[in-house]
């Protein structure tokens, strides 16, 4: 984990602030034993506040969460007596709870690819200093700061299967229209759609943060070598951006698996069997269906699914970095 | 330069920090003026929504000492969802709307505290002041749970005037009642004729609750039996629930009615009169008045052999608080009586009233199109009774998911009954979990 | 501008606005194909992304008759009108999901920059047993999904008794261990040397952290609550689940939760929409600068 953040860095604009003393608290000028004691003390002052809120509302609920997994709990209050695995063998079995994994690990390939690429896109071209600056970061990054419930009725209105904007537009130009959200397997595509559309500016706002901090000293260089701006682009640009791709990838991965609201939202709170992601499924068997216990081993699983996609990403962004 | 920005930023923060704690300790829910306030959750918009709110409004200026303070929450599962969130934090609102078919799920698991029968004799509602199968709805294990304000059935609404352009009213001017499934298309194509749009609205795209309401109607119709007994295997009839399917999807023509229509399409569709008939509940009626439809009302034909009219009914139900106040339940009993009695609105609504007194009054008789479809109270079906079953449940959902595909394709009919009965073995088998051991039942 | 006069320690702000206008290639035409090219695809893009709100916008603008009737219409035969607004500020609602959504974050925002600085400089520069140790934990949870708590965090907040409480709803969200990694990456990067002439004058260690360190930080724990508080105004999943009380409740919740007793209106649902969405777009033109930075500098806490 420590490392994923090391390689944030990268995102930063100055890699020379972050100095080699970082890896530790510095050796404290030399006291006496009591001033030391006084010290500890200091340090636990100032970690207090930090450390209570996450103990209760983080470390607890990670622990207890493991014990109502193991029960039969009910949102109501009924229940709550030991039954052992029996959650972890019913979900493991369960095939809505399969199908929503595959919903969620599905809607990551759709988005994380186009959020990558859009945004890179869309940051190499700002980049390049064109006028209108302040409206390109209006257009593309404006989107991000909508709540989800926002950005939810506004695709759900352009989505409406017979006077929708999409649909209009799809007969105008002569094609047939579509039930978008209405329609299995085409709704998590709709609501793919609807998340790139507001979350792209995010990642472009890194990339072109990134792209900020490759030195024009090699740009210099490589024009007066001859190169032309297609040969800047694809030996310095992109490979400068090789380690920043490699953390917003991981971001995007990682954010795109938590999907709920915006999916929870443009099905209207009622769940479809090809769009209901993971979260969506805690959330039914939880409060819609009561199963506290059953919700919770759920979430254990989904917990793995994120710990291996996390460990997965690692691995792959090291032996990379080896290789290079 | 960047000494004024920080400041500026330090200054807006420093704002909204003051901000934030004025209103930290300025607010806590309740406090509205001096009248109590009664949170009263609905689930009821449209044409609902505005009646409902007539009757609040009544209430309200005849009881200045409290205020009921009416909440509408989205229908169906978020609504549910959120009053059993809220009756299982003990903090629920003083009274809410139920559809009585959700209740018995309900009850088990203490989300919902019993109505005390004594004092609503003393305000003049009792069992003699429902009908039986009504007020045996509204009991569970003994106790009296809910309190049904209306019926409220799934039937056809139709545009006279162009209906009768399409030459399908018969000479009284209502709409002709064919008896088969052809006879009922060939009547939608010559009104399609006349709209030049569609003959039917029926919106059901995406929409489980939409689905089941028609197509129990018309399974229904069959003379067909569909019963879940706990713990047991479903009891169905696979041919009718075939048969059913094939007849919705013929509906969804792009002619007949909209391939893909969803509820609210439908109800804009038929508002603009842009079609002829309306497959919908008796609630879209005063929408449709007031949008300057003429509007008749009329069972669902007996398209497939007999009468039946899916129905479901609006009742008021206690949801559990840990510590009531014993003034604010007092001013609930209130509430409903008044609201039951005041239940002639509401049948203008479209709903048939369930306070007998109403049914009784002559008034009630002059209202139309009400009148034409009284009637159906003879026809009524409910959802077959189980803890998973009622509107705006899973079961709905998940029904709309196992036969929408049949019905927009046109194929696959058979399967999904077979999809159907498995699905529902499987939900008989389990425990209802608001209650797992059985401890409150 | 500001970035001559920037310190080493203003550094870790990323300033994405200060694209350099010498971007052009040396050797480039000012106004060569690629970038007449460029230019193209940026207007086209642009217009795809802002089409969505103004589409929203168009809607809100008609009556809902036109709405409901579809089309592409910019205005609706009915023509031009704000029937649809003022519908919905009658209601009320509106005013006090904002006031909630607006005051609730500003708490969440302060009182999670407040205790991660604390907590950061500890880790940064106080010497204490299980440092290391600790720090590492925090870190890990940062792959803890909020999303996978959400069960016994309820069950805890039934047991406090406070579902439908404010402090329900802020509490939870207060834990966020990213800003404290970005702000110990800060004090690491803090000159030691500041604080000790100040401890050599006989300040205790929270006077130097007071007076020396925080006014040394502003810039950091401006982009920080920046980012924080946008992420509290949109945050959904747990005001939604912790609040029922529909005067409680936070814009984002309220609007997906709460219906006009009149039913799905087209033209009041986008109007609604773009009420909510005023708010944080009005701030993001005034101080589009300092959001870009924060966002791009605090960047990795996720979405």
């Amino acid at each position: 984990m420590t490392d994923v953040m090391a390689d944030r860095s990268a995102v930063g604009p100055d890699p020379e602030v972050t100095p080699g003393a970082a890896s530790g608290p510095r050796p404290a000028p030399p006291t006496q034993r009591q001033a030391r004691r006084r010290g500890q003390l200091a340090a636990w002052a100032f970690l207090a506040p930090f450390m209570v809120a996450f103990v209760l509302f983080v470390i607890w609920p990670l622990v207890h969460g493991v014990f109502l997994s193991l029960t039969d709990q009910s949102l109501t209050g009924s229940g709550g007596s030991f039954i052992g695995l029996q959650n972890y063998s019913e979900a493991l079995s369960d095939a809505v709870m399969w199908r929503s994994i595959g919903n969620t690990v599905w809607f990551t390939v759709l988005t994380t690819v186009p959020l990558v690429l859009i945004a890179l896109i869309m940051a190499l071209l700002v980049n390049t200093g064109l006028p209108g600056q302040w409206l390109w970061r209006l257009s593309f990054f404006m989107p991000f700061l909508l709540a989800s419930t926002v950005i939810s009725q506004i695709w759900v209105w352009i989505f409406n299967p017979e006077i929708g904007a999409a649909n209009e537009i799809l007969s105008a130009v002569g094609l047939e229209p579509i039930a978008w959200l209405q329609t299995a397997n085409v709704d998590l595509i709709s609501i793919a759609i609807a998340t790139i559309w507001w979350t792209v500016g995010f990642n472009f706002l890194l990339y072109l943060a990134a792209l900020q901090n490759i030195p024009t000293l090699q740009y210099e260089a490589a024009a007066v070598d001859g190169a032309g701006p297609w040969r800047q682009l694809f030996s310095i640009t992109l490979p400068q951006l090789g380690p920043v791709t490699g953390v917003i990838l991981i971001l995007q991965m990682l954010a795109s698996l938590k999907l709920f609201d915006q999916a929870y939202q443009m099905m209207n709170g009622n769940s479809s069997e090809s769009s209901r992601p993971i979260v969506q499924y805690i959330f039914e068997a939880g409060f819609v269906g009561y199963r506290f216990g059953y919700a919770s081993a759920i979430s254990y699983i989904f917990f793995v699914l994120i710990v291996l996609v996390g460990i997965a990403q690692m691995i792959v962004l090291r032996r990379r970095k080896e290789d290079s | 330069m960047t000494e004024l920005r920080v400041n500026r930023r330090s200054v807006l923060a420093g704002g909204l920090a003051a901000a934030g704690l004025a209103a930290l300790s300025g607010c806590s829910p309740g406090q509205n003026g001096a009248a109590r306030t009664l949170q009263f959750w609905h689930l009821l918009s449209g044409g609902d929504g505005i009646a409902l709110q007539g009757l609040i409004d009544g209430v309200n200026s005849a009881h200045p000492e409290f205020h009921v303070r009416p909440t509408v929450l989205a229908w169906g599962a978020p609504y549910y969802t959120k009053l059993s969130m809220a009756g299982a934090g003990g903090r629920a609102p003083e009274l809410a709307v139920m559809h009585s078919s959700r209740v018995p799920g309900y009850v088990p698991g203490g989300l919902l505290d019993p109505w005390d029968l004594n004092r609503f004799r003393e305000l003049g509602v009792d069992e003699s002041t429902f009908s039986e199968p009504v007020w045996n709805s509204s009991v569970v294990d003994g106790e009296l749970y809910s309190v049904a304000l209306d019926a409220h059935p799934f039937i056809a609404l139709y545009n006279t005037d162009i209906c009768e352009q399409a030459g399908v009213l018969d000479s009284d001017g209502q709409l002709l009642r064919p008896s088969d499934p052809e006879e009922f298309r060939e009547m939608c194509r010559e009104i399609a004729g006349v709209t030049g749009t569609h003959g039917l609205s029926y919106g059901f795209i995406g929409d489980g609750q939409q689905m089941w309401r028609l197509f129990y109607t018309l399974y229904c119709q069959h003379g067909a039996e569909m019963t879940f007994p706990p713990g047991g295997q479903v009891e169905m009839g696979p041919e009718a629930f075939a048969a059913v399917l094939e007849f919705m999807h013929s509906l969804a023509d792009g002619e007949i009615a909209a391939q893909r229509g969803t509820i609210d399409v439908a109800i804009a569709e038929f508002a603009a009169q842009r079609s002829g008939i309306h497959f919908t509940g008796v609630w879209e009626l005063p929408a449709m008045q007031d949008a300057g439809v003429p509007v008749g009302a009329t069972m669902i034909p007996p398209l497939f052999g007999g009468n039946a009219v899916y129905a479901d009914s609006h009742s008021f139900v206690l949801p559990h608080q840990s510590e009531p106040d014993e003034q604010a339940r007092h001013d609930t009993y209130t509430v409903v009586a008044d609201l039951l009695k005041s239940s002639l609105t509401w049948a203008a609504a479209g709903h048939i009233p369930a306070y007998l007194p109403i049914v009784e009054d002559p008034a009630y008789a002059e209202l139309t199109p009400q009148a034409e479809y009284a009637e159906a109270a003879d026809y009524l079906v409910y959802d077959p009774v189980a803890w998973f079953t009622g509107s705006g449940s899973n079961f709905v959902q998940q029904f709309g998911q196992i036969v929408g595909g049949a019905v927009v394709s046109g194929s696959g009919y058979a399967e999904a009954a077979e999809g159907f009965r498995s699905y529902v073995n499987t939900m008989l088998a389990q425990p209802n979990p608001a209650d797992p051991q059985g401890e409150r039942s | 501008m500001s970035t001559t006069t920037m310190t080493k320690i203003d550094a870790p702000v990323a300033d994405v606005t200060q694209v350099r206008r010498t971007n052009r290639m040396p050797g480039e035409k000012p106004f060569g194909l690629l970038r007449i090219l460029a230019f193209a695809a940026l207007v086209l893009m642009a217009l795809l992304w802002l089409l969505p709100v103004f589409w929203a916008l168009v809607t809100s603008f008609k009556t809902e008759t036109d709405a409901a009737s579809g089309g592409l219409d910019l205005i609706g035969p009915s023509g031009f009108t704000t029937q649809a607004f003022e519908a919905i500020l009658s209601q009320g609602n509106v005013y006090i999901w904002a006031l909630n959504s607006l005051w609730t974050s500003a708490v969440i925002t302060a009182i999670t920059v407040a205790i991660s600085a604390l907590a950061a400089y500890a880790f940064s520069r106080l010497q204490f047993k299980g440092n290391r140790w600790l720090f590492l934990m925090v870190i890990a949870s940062i792959i803890v999904p909020s999303q996978a708590l959400i069960i016994p965090l309820y069950y805890q907040m039934l047991t406090f008794n406070m579902v439908d409480t404010y402090w329900g709803l802020i509490l939870p969200q207060v834990v966020m261990a990213p800003i404290v990694f970005i702000l110990k990456k800060f004090f690491d990067a803090v000159p030691v040397e500041l604080e000790d002439a100040a401890r050599v004058d006989g300040a205790g260690r929270l006077r130097v952290f007071f007076s020396v360190v925080l006014p040394l930080s502003r810039p950091i724990l401006g982009a920080v609550s920046i980012f924080v508080f946008i992420q509290a105004w949109n945050n959904f999943l747990w005001p939604f689940l912790i609040i029922n009380d529909t005067t409680l409740m936070t814009l984002p919740v309220g609007l997906q939760t709460v219906l006009s007793a009149y039913g799905v209106q087209y033209s009041q649902v986008m109007a609604q929409a773009v009420l909510a969405a005023l708010p944080l777009v009005i701030v993001f033109l005034f101080y589009q600068r300092q959001i870009v930075k924060g966002v791009a500098t605090t960047g990795f806490g996720g979405q």
